[in-house]
């Protein structure tokens, strides 16, 4: 009997992400296929249809740039603090924080003037995601608490939260005593740019640009990349770990707080609970095939964005929307498949020839 | 019909009989045509300076590398090695420099993981474990936890797991790296134990009193080819073996002229500080180092060394006494503020403390300076490539693209890079924690170059050595420490071997006291 072993590439393959994202993308399309022809649709006609709705014509583009911008600033908010080797799991509550803080400056500045508030309404987000990390940044710190369970477990806490309020003081009266929020006032949303993108399109490319040149050329981004690559090192060349793990922990949560901001001020009507959407767990994915690199994020959201937008546009042929979410999974398993065989090759070995043998207990 | 010739040598066929092996990875020919035969029952060496395709011969031997071209045999049978289990299955264990254990693992867990039957009695094991262990006379603690182990324990469990694995060709890469004197002379006794049991040993150092102290035969490597094989350790002499590695003759130090020591540069005094596990590890030390000195500190691993360069550093927080460089008290100061009084650091673990593997040569050659290296908050690139341009060419260190990961970098390379790195400031006093440790012939001679002339510029050297050679070569006095204090001093020029080692193991001789 032969089986397939990994065994080790002596030099990696050229090329490497880019090529391992085309070829996850071209696995989750071929199994995507024949998933559809078994649950009778036709395949072409359905990829046909949500290319038209992602990047078919202008339109298509606004709306999937607009998904794109959410999930970009969850990726980058993951991204940074993935530099650094810390994990923030918790870009879907901070998302909600932020959110919660924009809604906020919504409702005590109603009457100020449009370019005042939205930029109110940025600031408080930013601020309300930077708070929501802020726990977990000083337990990291000060302690070593793993951020991955702290950061998770507050997205738990910042949902209960957005729900306490659209449930309770935060109730639209008009709301016939469901429990909605009221709707934003005109002069808090992000002013529109061309078909239904908005503003933030713009602001979340900013935002990425900047923190990909504070990552590569800044002084600081220099200290980030020796901490990441070895925290004796960081403390050798006299960088203060603690001081680091907390701006970038607060840093990131400040991100995806923003993502919350932009969100709610160009795309929602109003705070729910969903409005955080998965973006913070995508924004995981976007930026592991990103490789923690800002410059990446961007890119990697607008293809998972046009995934996204495509997969719901095909609802209306019948198709189930889980289809995009399959989709989205199996860009990332072919990604990482094509990733690990850009450094191994399988080799089929005969039997069982690499069982160990045998030896020592009980003989 | 082709009947074999009567006259056939009966002599058994060798354990391995590599022939022939080409091994060209991108832009480097690690084994050029390179041949090895190890006999059953022997300590077989390995010798080339680094670079020389030792290793790549060994990951061909055991599996980790295919052969581009070549022939792996053992015991006279050709093998296709796939995998280091494939290896396994054919006897071949490899006991690596860097060693793979599980900290948290006991002793016996560690070297049955994945090697033993699905369901374990601890008793059970730990017993069995303790039966290999004696049979070899390796001794060990089943049931200790792996992170409380020395280096030399821990290269113990590492043998063991190739034992417990039936490995009869034990493969060990550069072994006495991690040990003191001691342990390795323990190592050489295990060799041979294992020897005498019919295994085969095949040992990579380039070391040559090792060599010569536990090795039958020797195979000298030299830019991938064999440029001497099979010499009897017994009937070739360490100067030659040395000669035939560096394809030159040996290199000898010699004793500069002492200078004149000036001031008091690094005044230690009743230094206290705990180790990782938060036990006391110095017990107060006390030592001065004066301007154009160089004072050696000696003594058997995990004596409070390694504390003390990094208490001194500023690498770990002191719980008493005092540490002034240049005049100026700077206990507890930051490392950076020592390094702006004149502290250069070489420390002891090059890669993860005084190198960060994943970046490129030039963020590393800037580890210290980068504050300098600004425009408002960009790092000017500029500045920090014309750094590290500049440090490559004065201390000769080869590497390729600046903006590449150091990784590729030979230790040699590295080192000079470090070193380069910490010298290149002007320093008044500089630490330096086992300096040479691992390095070829050439960068031994490279750094302790470099040390005597910073001696000689007038600098205050504290060399942290296990290298008794070295430390008695370079040094104008020579400190003992045992138990985390300073426990004897010695003139080098007159001390005896035998006093040092005395005093390494706590018996301080009469006059050897410090003062």
């Amino acid at each position: 009997m032969r089986r397939p072993v990994l065994a080790r590439r002596d030099q990696v393959l050229r090329g490497g992400q880019p090529l391992a994202f085309g070829v996850g993308l071209a696995v989750a399309l071929v199994v995507g296929l024949f998933l559809l022809m078994g649950s009778g649709h036709d395949p072409i006609r359905i990829y046909g249809r949500m290319f038209d709705a992602s990047l078919g014509d202008p339109r298509a583009w606004s709306v999937t740039l607009n998904r794109a911008v959410p999930l970009g600033l969850a990726g980058l908010a993951v991204a940074v603090a993935g530099s650094m080797g810390l994990w923030n799991i918790g870009a879907e509550g901070q998302i909600m924080a932020g959110a919660i803080g924009a809604a906020w400056v919504a409702r005590i500045g109603g009457d100020w003037p449009g370019p005042v508030l939205v930029t109110a309404m940025l600031a408080a987000a930013v601020v309300g995601g930077g708070l929501l990390a802020l726990g977990p940044a000083i337990a990291r710190a000060r302690i070593g608490v793993n951020e991955i369970i702290t950061t998770l477990m507050l997205n738990e806490v910042a949902i209960r939260l957005v729900q306490w309020l659209i449930h309770g003081r935060w109730k639209d009266p008009g709301s016939h005593n469901f429990p909605l929020a009221p709707m934003l006032p005109d002069n808090g949303r992000l002013p529109t740019l061309f078909e239904r993108a908005h503003l933030g399109v713009v602001l979340a490319g900013i935002v990425i640009v900047l923190f990909g040149l504070a990552a590569s050329r800044t002084a600081w981004g220099y200290e980030l990349r020796v901490a990441g690559s070895s925290g004796a090192t960081a403390r050798y060349a006299g960088i203060s770990l603690k001081r680091k793990i907390l701006t970038v922990l607060v840093l990131s949560g400040a991100v995806a707080g923003f993502a919350g901001g932009v969100e709610l001020a160009g795309n929602a009507d109003r705070i729910t609970e969903g409005i955080s959407n998965g973006f913070g767990f995508a924004g995981i994915i976007v930026a592991a095939l990103a490789l923690m690199r800002p410059s990446g994020v961007a890119a990697v959201a607008v293809l998972f964005g046009a995934v996204q937008i495509g997969g719901q546009s095909i609802q209306t042929m019948g198709v189930s929307s889980s289809v995009s979410t399959i989709l989205q999974a199996l860009i990332l398993f072919g990604a990482i498949a094509a990733g690990v065989l850009s450094r191994y090759r399988i080799l089929m070995v005969a039997g069982n020839t690499v069982e160990t043998p045998s030896s020592g207990v009980g003989s | 019909m082709n009947p074999p010739p009567d006259d056939a040598p009966a002599e058994p066929a060798s354990a391995v009989e590599l022939s022939g092996i080409w091994k060209r990875f991108p832009g480097v020919v690690a084994n050029a045509g390179a041949h090895l035969k190890v006999r059953t029952g022997t300590v077989h060496a390995v010798l080339g300076e680094n670079g020389a395709g030792k290793s790549t011969l060994m990951n061909v031997l055991s599996g980790v590398y295919r052969p581009d071209e070549g022939e792996v045999r053992i015991d006279g049978v050709v093998h296709h090695f796939r995998s280091p289990s494939d290896a396994l299955a054919a006897g071949v264990g490899m006991v690596h420099q860097e060693f793979r254990l599980v900290p948290s693992f006991t002793v016996a867990e560690n070297v049955v993981l994945g090697a033993a039957e699905r369901i374990v009695r601890r008793q059970v094991v730990e017993s069995a474990v303790a039966d290999l262990a004696e049979r070899f006379g390796l001794a060990t603690e089943p049931d200790r936890p792996v992170w409380q182990l020395s280096m030399g324990e821990r290269q113990r469990v590492e043998i063991l797991k190739a034992l417990w694995r039936d490995a009869r060709i034990l493969i060990l890469d550069e072994p006495t790296a991690v040990l003191t004197p001691g342990e390795a002379d323990e190592l050489g006794r295990i060799l041979r134990h294992m020897a005498d049991d019919d295994r085969t040993v095949i040992f990579i150092s380039h070391k040559l009193h090792e060599v010569t102290g536990f090795c039958d035969e020797a195979t000298v490597l030299r830019g991938g080819a064999t440029v001497a094989a099979s010499l009897s350790v017994a009937e070739t002499d360490s100067s030659q073996l040395a000669g035939l590695m560096v394809g030159s003759s040996p290199v000898i130090t010699e004793r500069r002229p002492p200078v004149v020591v000036g001031g008091p540069m690094l005044e230690v005094v009743e230094l206290v500080c705990m180790d990782d596990r938060g036990l006391p590890a110095l017990h107060g030390v006390d030592l001065t180092v004066g301007a154009g000195e160089i004072v050696g500190i000696a003594g058997v691993a995990g004596n409070g060394q390694r504390e003390l360069a990094q208490a001194v550093a500023g690498l770990r927080p002191t719980t008493g006494g005092s540490v002034r460089i240049g005049g100026s008290d700077l206990t507890g100061a930051m490392p950076r503020q020592r390094f702006g009084a004149g502290l250069g650091y070489i420390p002891e673990d090059r890669m993860g403390v005084g190198l960060a593997p994943q970046l490129s040569v030039t963020d590393n050659a800037i580890l210290r300076t980068y504050p300098t290296h600004r425009r408002g908050p960009f790092l000017d690139a500029e500045a920090a490539t014309a750094h590290c341009r500049d440090l490559v060419d004065r201390f000769g260190v080869r590497t390729g693209p600046l903006d590449q990961p150091i990784a590729g970098l030979s230790g040699g390379n590295l080192q000079r890079l470090l070193v380069g790195r910490e010298l290149s400031n002007e320093p008044r006093v500089v630490v330096a924690a086992q300096p040479t440790r691992g390095l070829d012939v050439q960068g031994v001679k490279a750094i302790q170059d470099l040390l005597v002339a910073e001696r000689e510029a007038g600098v205050a050297i504290l060399l942290i050595s296990e290298d008794l050679d070295e430390l008695l070569t370079l040094t104008d006095r020579l400190l003992v420490m045992h138990g985390g204090r300073v426990v004897a001093a010695f003139d080098p020029e007159v001390a005896g071997r035998h006093e040092i080692g005395e005093a390494m193991v706590g018996h301080v001789p009469t006059g050897a006291e410090p003062a």
